[in-house]
């Protein structure tokens, strides 16, 4: 019994990583817009378990309030009001294919960019971690949601702010794309 | 800046409050008194139901002090009748100068009690009296006439355990 | 003390969540019972009083002795409580209908989001700060244990109320869309606007204890705000306590806000299409959020474990004689009896305001509670800043 609740305790990670996974497909597979929807939702849930299994509290939570309760919810929303069921199954995503591809490889190439130093190998993860000047007085792996603000409005508020206009960009990419539609 | 105030700090739901708090307490405290009680509601199968004086219940023929039906047999109530509930049949009765209803049929499930049976009645021969519980299992037992197969008028209602006796 | 090992400690969490549950299927049917009859008691009626135990057995016996002797019952007043259980028993028995045009998959699922969400809140809400009890040194395998007043003492305990409490909402859209009618989803879409749009003040006037206390943890923040607090840490705790509560009501959608089922509207809003235990599931969410909304009320504004609200207790505790002490100290009977008087008060706003018109909703959150939450955050900062 002990051994089988440890084994369970250091594998959460793993689980919740499957489960995620798992729930990714079926949103991604289901013919139903609001299936998809809820296979999103189990999926951002999911992550924010993950994130408990690697103590970090403060992000989990954050995960659970701001994509499972105000992003999916919208999402729901627009799902729910747009008739779906019309232009039925494959037919809905096909010209985009391309634009989609694309995006994709945009997107890795990006990735690959940011996180050039972590996967290489050039750095350790440390490098992400709070520097001691401002985790002073601080039991970083008790308190992080303390350690967060303060990286966030120290060292990082540069792109913490640089981020809030990529939101700003894609709102607008967002109105621009409805509004050529509409005409 | 009176509205402002009056916007910000919620008076008047506080006042509401205060009036509904105020009642609540009221019947809280003397719900089981027998007295001095604030809820308006009786408890009316184990308590007799108070009815109001003008309260229209059933239809009910009237008999004088002789014990004679007061019925004339004029007619006038089975000619204003909406539902035409009423039907009357014309005779004669020894000793007895006015015509005589040898039937006064009622079929009280069509009725619906305006009263302008006991209005047009020129004679006072017939009331609605105060019984409420008209509930039957049979359809039968809403035709009500003198006496025979259904119920007879002069009588209350035998459905209702809890019936008011005293018209 | 002795150390629980990994098997014990889930066993204790286990019985802390049994007893959760207790505390919540005790609460909530006395709830349901208790609103009949304060609605009843306001209009000036008796409420509730027609089932079982004034008819039959020895209370009813006694009962109709009573009547007899003409005088009215001693247990007038309770003879609506069996109507609890046939309440009960009737959403467990009742034929569970699926439309047939029905979604089967999220019309079965709806209820019970709405259900999990509402009861997993409670992880978070510590009934009094450290043990609650221990094991007596006989009990097996358990003897001596402490069992802590909370079930998960978390350092962001307040995020997953806020976050799991959001989730509720999913519940109402799916059932409203999975329906398949026009009510329903009406209803649902009002419901989802209404609720995220009253999260943003609700979680606002939170705020205002966050920066107060400098904590997330629902016991760290309920014990700083009702004894660490100066004098005029007063204010923004009872103009919170009024934003919190206003938004707590729409958030609950209960009278005056309740915009997803509002019977002349919508017949039953989101949930016109269910019955039986489904029904049920969603009938019980709602009282278990109110039951939840009221706990974070009592935690962080109306002092928690402790006796006085508003952070009065800190004032008060180092005249408090001796001999009095026991009144200074937390004690779980304290937090429920605030929960208990501020579901009354849920009952009680509910027979007083009549309900507000659908824009009247909106407006009042984004007009005037948003503003005032952010004053009312603006207040605690200064006092945080010069005060504390």
């Amino acid at each position: 019994m002990e051994h089988l609740l440890e084994t369970i305790g250091r594998n959460l990670f793993a689980i919740f990583g499957v489960m995620a996974l798992g729930s990714a497909a079926f949103m991604v597979a289901s013919r139903s817009a609001v299936h998809s929807v809820l296979g999103f939702l189990f999926t951002m849930l999911c992550i924010a378990g993950c994130f408990l299994a690697l103590e970090a509290e403060f992000l989990g939570m954050a995960q659970i309030l701001v994509y499972a309760g105000g992003i999916v919810v919208l999402f729901l929303f627009v799902v729910m009001l747009v008739e779906m069921s019309k232009k039925s199954g494959a037919q809905v995503f096909q010209l985009q294919s391309r634009y989609a591809v694309a995006a994709v490889l945009i997107g890795a190439a990006l990735f690959v960019g940011v996180f050039r130093k972590v996967i290489f190998g050039a750095a350790s993860a440390e490098a992400l971690v709070l520097r001691p000047g401002l985790a002073q007085g601080l039991d970083v792996a008790k308190q992080n949601a303390q350690a967060v603000s303060r990286g966030l409005f120290a060292d990082y508020l540069l792109p913490f702010e640089i981020l809030s206009v990529i939101l700003l960009v894609a709102l607008v990419g967002a109105v621009v794309l409805a509004k050529t539609e509409r005409v | 800046m009176n509205k402002i105030l009056r916007t910000l700090i919620p008076f008047d739901i506080a006042k509401g409050l205060a009036i509904t708090g105020k009642h609540f307490a009221k019947v809280f405290f003397t719900a089981n008194r027998r007295k001095v009680r604030y809820h308006i509601v009786s408890e009316y199968p184990e308590v007799v139901a108070k009815i109001q004086p003008r309260f229209r219940g059933r239809l009910t023929l009237l008999k004088d002090e002789q014990g004679e039906i007061k019925c004339v047999c004029c007619l006038a109530c089975e000619k204003i009748c909406p539902t035409q509930v009423i039907t009357i049949e014309k005779g004669k009765k020894e000793g007895r100068k006015m015509p005589f209803p040898v039937r006064y049929d009622f079929e009280m499930e069509r009725c619906i009690f305006c009263e302008f049976c006991v209005e047009s009645c020129g004679f006072d021969s017939i009331i609605l009296n105060h019984q409420f519980e008209l509930a039957a299992y049979n359809r039968e037992d809403f035709s009500l006439g003198m006496e025979g197969l259904g119920q007879n008028m002069f009588e209350p209602s035998p459905v209702g355990k809890f019936s008011v006796a005293d018209d | 003390m002795p150390i629980p090992t990994l098997t014990q400690s889930v066993v204790i969490t286990l019985i802390q969540c049994l007893l959760v549950v207790i505390f919540v299927f005790v609460v909530v049917p006395l709830t349901v019972f208790a609103e009949r009859k304060v609605l009843g008691h306001i209009q000036q009626r008796l409420g509730s009083t027609r089932v079982a135990s004034g008819h039959i057995g020895v209370t009813g016996w006694m009962n109709r002795g009573m009547w007899k002797w003409g005088r009215i019952p001693i247990l007038s007043y309770w003879r609506g409580i069996p109507g609890l259980v046939a309440d009960v028993l009737k959403l467990i028995l009742k034929e569970d209908i699926i439309p047939a045009k029905a979604d089967k998959f999220v019309f079965f699922i709806a209820p019970a989001i709405s259900m999990v969400s509402a009861v997993v809140v409670f992880a978070a809400i510590s009934f009094v700060p450290g043990t609650f009890f221990t094991f007596p040194t006989w009990f097996p395998y358990l003897g001596g244990l402490p069992v802590s007043g909370g079930i998960a003492d978390i350092n962001v305990g307040l995020l997953w109320i806020l976050g799991v409490a959001s989730v509720g909402v999913y519940g109402i859209v799916l059932a409203g869309w999975a329906s398949n009618s026009k009510y329903p989803l009406l209803g649902g879409l009002r419901s989802a606007a209404q609720m995220v749009s009253y999260e943003v003040p609700l979680a606002m006037s939170l705020l205002a204890p966050v920066v107060l206390t400098g904590s997330l943890n629902f016991g760290d923040m309920s014990a700083r705000m009702a004894t660490g607090l100066p004098a005029w840490g007063l204010a923004p705790q009872i103009l919170g306590f009024l934003i919190y509560l206003t938004c707590g009501f729409a958030e609950t959608n209960r009278l005056p806000f309740d915009m997803p089922e509002a019977e002349n509207e919508l017949v039953a809003g989101f949930h016109t299409e269910y019955s039986g235990m489904k029904f049920g599931f969603f009938y019980l969410a709602e009282y278990i959020n109110m039951t939840v909304v009221s706990a974070l009320a009592a935690g962080f504004f109306l002092g928690g474990p402790w006796l006085l609200p508003f952070g009065l207790q800190g004032l008060l505790n180092p005249y408090l004689p001796s001999l009095l002490s026991w009144f200074g100290q937390p004690h779980a009977i304290f937090f429920v009896a605030k929960i208990i008087f501020l579901l009354f008060t849920y009952i009680w706003v509910r027979g007083t305001i009549p309900r507000y018109r659908y824009d009247q909703v909106m407006s009042v959150a984004w007009k005037y509670l948003i503003p005032m939450a952010l004053f009312n955050l603006l207040l605690a900062a200064l006092v945080r800043c010069f005060a504390v």
